[in-house]
């Protein structure tokens, strides 16, 4: 965890997890809570799918490569929600058994000027592959409380 | 719901989903396993934080709308994946008791030059509370089949 505020933040600075392993029995159970489609939720149809066998959904990478960050405790002091979130990319399709780790990276950073308590940060996340793959990149628009002024 | 391809679809067309009434428990249970901030997760907390009480996480709503979303899309048996997400932007936030449901567009059909049997549809969805609000708003472009035998003549939309 960590005591930072928006004033801390420096662009460029670079965030990394460590890494956690996706097993099929994950994939398998949020793709029937929230993404129900053959290729991530029945693994004879999958196999026969144009990925050739099972792959995570799009969205739980997501999800779970936001876990991960936010677990890091980056934001745990200042987090004030989030506006946006752009350019996510799903690059490489992310396999049962495969471990992912996440880098993030301060892109932007601005004060408010309507909300003086607080400041825009973008962050620029990559979730990388066991390989050091890249299988996918996403920026998210953060609000982060400033420093307290004492 | 299973013979719909991409040749069935045209630009313009709007698919309404069911609603969902999102429990506190069901924000707090999500929360814990994806997005475990005092926000989303502590309601005591998040009665003093910005925005007065607890709220969803935003990706919680994002899950919500992909899964209301294939309940209710004709091509689910085409759909073949998606590239990514564009100019997401969450709105307002969605906190218990709140029943969303999805509106969503088809924005544009572009046939695959290099791959016959497919061509992207780009979707945009809106996340819709109660009172007509719109809480989450994204553009996602997703790969679907094409119907055997169609021709790639087919012209897009204009």
């Amino acid at each position: 965890m960590s005591d930072r505020f928006f004033d801390d933040f420096r662009p460029g600075e670079r965030f990394e997890t460590p890494g956690t392993t996706l097993s099929e029995s994950m994939l398998l159970d949020f793709a029937y809570r929230y993404d129900p489609q053959p290729f991530h939720l029945d693994v004879p149809a999958a196999a026969k799918s144009i990925y050739g066998g099972l792959i995570a959904s799009g969205f739980q990478t997501l999800v779970h490569a936001y876990r991960m960050f936010i677990s890091e405790g980056v934001f745990a002091a200042c987090a004030m929600g989030s506006p946006a979130m752009d350019e996510v990319r799903w690059i490489k399709p992310v396999r049962p058994g495969d471990t992912l780790r996440v880098a993030g990276e301060v892109r932007e950073s601005r004060p408010s000027r309507s909300k003086p308590d607080r400041g825009i940060l973008r962050m620029d996340y990559q979730v990388l592959n066991q390989a050091d793959e890249a299988v996918m990149t996403f920026s998210i628009t953060h609000l982060l409380a400033r420093r307290p002024t004492s | 719901m299973n013979e719909c391809t991409f040749d069935d679809l045209q630009a313009g067309q709007r698919y309404t989903s069911a609603g969902i009434t999102l429990t506190e428990a069901a924000m707090v249970d999500f929360a814990l396993s994806y997005d475990p901030q005092p926000i989303h997760v502590d309601a005591h907390a998040a009665a003093g934080g910005p925005f007065g009480g607890l709220i969803a996480s935003g990706i919680h709503t994002l899950a919500i709308c992909c899964r209301l979303v294939q309940l209710t899309k004709p091509w689910v048996a085409a759909c073949l994946g998606s590239p990514g997400i564009d100019e997401l932007r969450w709105l307002k936030p969605v906190r218990a008791g709140d029943t969303l449901h999805v509106v969503t567009e088809i924005r544009e059909l572009r046939p695959s030059r290099s791959r016959p049997d497919r061509g992207t549809v780009l979707l945009r969805h809106e996340v819709i509370n109660q009172d007509g609000e719109v809480v989450l708003t994204f553009n996602i472009p997703e790969l679907v089949a094409r119907r055997a035998g169609s021709t790639t003549e087919r012209a897009p939309a204009p």
